[in-house]
């Protein structure tokens, strides 16, 4: 084998530069870390307002006037923790929302503990969902909320609007997994091959850390090796160090997810794929996806390597709604709510879509209180069709992080 | 003729090691029980509790001692001394046939060293050894750890031994899946070995360290994917998990085995309770449901 020429003698130069920048950068990294740093996570201030067993209902007051009529609840994964919504001052979701005049209530899982390991899909959806909801509904005395859904918990959303339609006005789905039929994510091939009755009969709970394990596994190289030789070429900034560390302390808090609700979970979505065939059975009710009546707006993202757009893409042929509206983004699973980029489009065009709505609804109801023939049941069907049907899918020019 | 002569020699120890642990004995024995009438405040006659034990103890050994001088007794105890190290000779004929086969194994990966390797495939993959070494486990050494187990205590024994032997199991499929997850930092330094000569050769070697890096991290992302896709991977991940979930149940039995001796509730206990706390609260949700739709129809009539 003929011997390669390495040009030696200029690596060896080039490394000698680079040991003397990284010891200018080691030197002002430890400055860095060893003085006070502001990796505070979940900062904007919110009042609890509901609570049951260790589900918490989290109410952050718009900053500017109210705009919608009905508040908006967002329903968070079980998997990991509803404060990566408000990581950072700049980058909070929670933060945009409420400048826009939302009145917005976020739901908290809590930790499960052992005691938690019977709870099902049921009890999270009809039991801690639907109490939600009836909160809310009584203290803003109205009959419908807007429900805005994100990954795992996107799924409990479209759960609980085809089986309570008449308690939701507008529906946002966000990195949603209603599809699972698909192998375009590396989750979904494993999912498949993992047997969930031994994994809960002998764990209760599905712990946390080993769900991390598993998420680290997903792209080890990236994930396990590069972010941390990025971290050690930018340690030497102070908020490239916080912002590093905030969403350290975010991925790796992870809940346990209660053992009958996983059970279910992988049973019934990723191995049999029964929600998107409106087949799957949630407290002895079927979730007849065509009861989704109401508008739905569904954002997915393009490089999501946990939730592909083949997981997602498929919800808004399903629905009965005729309003519907996917957004794919440039970006990947978390990318949509921390990228800068995407977090000055995403939430913005909720707000934008909802208050649509809300104004819609508003023109519609003075058009009846106008009317005062009474209509018979043929002319109401009519009435009905002419809510603008709308289903398109927009791609947007936006190039965010991608995860 | 070896033999009878090592018997010969094994039986004439044993009477020598007997004669003078009696001779020491007896002669401790003789010590203790001179009276002492400087420092004995007891009255003639009575023998301290101590004392007593000591010669009843004395005296069964003198009587032990003299069958043991008996030439037939000499015989029947080291025919029995023979008898003991079987079971100990089998296993070790077990281990040292197990160690030649893994040799075999190991002489053939030596001679694999120096092949090339096919970027981001993982067709064939390096996994004999370990599958030699969990046949080897399997067919061999397993059978010790399920020998009947005997007397009241059996069932913690049993208990205990299985748990030895799935955390064993656990332990052989860990060092495979794990070596399945290393076998594509292994590939990625062959492949970027390659690819590096070839760029030399084409004279496009990068001159910043930082691009050999990042070459690096793009085959090791790409091997890491092709591996996590192949059907061998899930199978090693299946398997890690299912003894892991064996080993984990084993644990949790011998627990629950020593809460129960010390009288204190264990997880089965506990998840009992969590059930029927689970379900009453569930019960009286739905009755106060019942109860607030009631009373709503109530007011409203």
């Amino acid at each position: 084998m003929e011997t390669p020429k390495i040009p030696v003698d200029l690596i060896l130069t080039k490394l000698a530069e680079d040991t003397e920048k990284a010891r200018t950068r080691v030197q002002k990294a430890s400055d860095i870390l060893l003085q006070e740093l502001d990796t505070g996570i979940a900062q904007t201030a919110y009042e609890t307002v509901y609570e049951e067993d260790r589900v918490k209902l989290k109410h952050y007051q718009p900053t500017e006037a109210v705009k919608l009529k009905r508040p908006l609840l967002v329903v968070y994964a079980l998997i990991n923790r509803e404060t990566m919504l408000d990581l950072q001052p700049g980058r909070s979701v929670v933060k945009i929302f409420q400048d826009h005049g939302v009145d917005l209530y976020m739901v908290d899982w809590g930790y499960p503990t052992r005691k938690d390991k019977y709870l099902t899909i049921d009890d999270h959806v009809n039991g801690y969902m639907d109490n939600i909801v009836d909160f809310i509904c009584e203290k803003h005395k109205v009959d419908r909320i807007n429900l805005m859904g994100i990954c795992m918990g996107g799924t409990f959303s479209v759960i609980y609007a085809a089986l309570h339609p008449e308690k939701i006005k507008n529906l946002v789905t966000t990195v949603t997994p209603t599809n699972f039929n698909t192998d375009q994510g590396l989750l979904h091939i494993w999912m498949k091959a993992l047997d969930a009755d031994r994994m809960v009969d002998t764990f209760g709970n599905l712990p946390g850390d080993f769900m991390n394990f598993g998420f680290l596994l997903l792209n080890p190289a990236r994930l396990m090796i590069d972010k941390y030789v990025g971290f050690l070429e930018n340690m030497d900034n102070k908020e490239f160090v916080e912002n590093f560390i905030r969403m350290e302390k975010w991925i790796f808090d992870s809940p346990d997810v209660p053992g009958e609700t996983f059970r279910q979970f992988l049973k019934d979505c990723y191995q049999k794929n029964l929600l998107i065939q409106s087949k799957m059975n949630v407290g002895g009710r079927r979730v007849n996806l065509k009861n989704i009546t109401m508008p739905l707006l569904n954002f997915y993202g393009k490089y999501d390597h946990l939730v592909p757009p083949a997981a997602c893409e498929l919800l808004t042929s399903k629905v009965g709604s005729e309003d519907t509206e996917d957004v794919c983004l440039d970006t990947g699973h978390i990318g949509i709510y921390v990228s800068s980029k995407c977090q000055r489009e995403f939430a913005p065009k909720i707000a934008a879509w909802l208050e649509k709505r809300d104004k819609d609804e508003k023109k519609s109801l003075k058009k009846k209180s106008g009317v005062r023939k009474k209509v018979s049941g043929k002319a109401a069907a009519k009435n009905k069709s002419s809510t603008r049907k709308r289903k398109s899918t927009q791609q947007s020019a936006l190039r965010g992080d991608t995860v | 003729m070896v033999e009878q002569r090592g018997n010969q020699n094994a039986q004439s120890l044993l009477s020598a090691w007997i004669e003078s642990a009696a001779e020491f004995w007896g002669s401790m024995l003789q010590n203790w029980t001179q009276p002492d009438t400087a420092n004995d405040d007891s009255s003639p006659g009575e023998k301290s509790r101590a004392r007593e034990s000591f010669e009843t103890v004395f005296n069964s050994w003198q009587t032990l001692s003299s069958v043991a001088r008996d030439p037939g007794a000499k015989e029947a105890f080291t025919n029995l001394g023979q008898a003991m190290p079987e079971l100990l000779s089998q296993m070790v004929q077990a281990s040292w046939r197990s160690y030649y086969y893994l040799q075999q194994q190991w002489l053939e990966r030596a001679g694999r060293i120096g092949e090339t390797t096919q970027a981001f495939t993982f067709e064939n993959l390096d996994e004999d050894v370990f599958k030699a070494w969990t046949e080897i486990y399997e067919n061999e050494l397993k059978k010790f750890f399920y020998i009947p187990q005997l007397g009241l205590t059996r069932n913690y024994q049993q208990n205990f031994t299985a748990a030895l032997d799935k955390y064993q199991r656990f332990q052989n499929q860990y060092a495979e899946f794990m070596h399945l997850i290393f076998l594509p930092v292994e590939k990625t330094f062959k492949v970027l070995q390659q690819q590096l000569s070839d760029l030399a050769r084409e004279g496009k070697l990068p001159e910043n360290s930082n691009d050999y890096y990042k070459l690096f991290i793009k085959i090791l992302e790409g091997h890491y994917m092709s591996l996590f896709k192949s059907p061998e991977y899930i199978t090693a991940m299946s398997k890690t998990l299912e003894v892991l979930e064996d080993f984990v149940a084993a644990r949790n039995t011998i627990t629950q085995d020593i809460l129960n001796t010390l009288s204190m509730p264990n997880q089965k206990d506990l998840d009992e309770l969590y059930k029927e706390l689970y379900h009453l609260k569930k019960r009286l949700k739905i009755l106060e449901k019942e109860k607030s739709g009631s009373q709503g129809k109530a007011h409203n009539a």
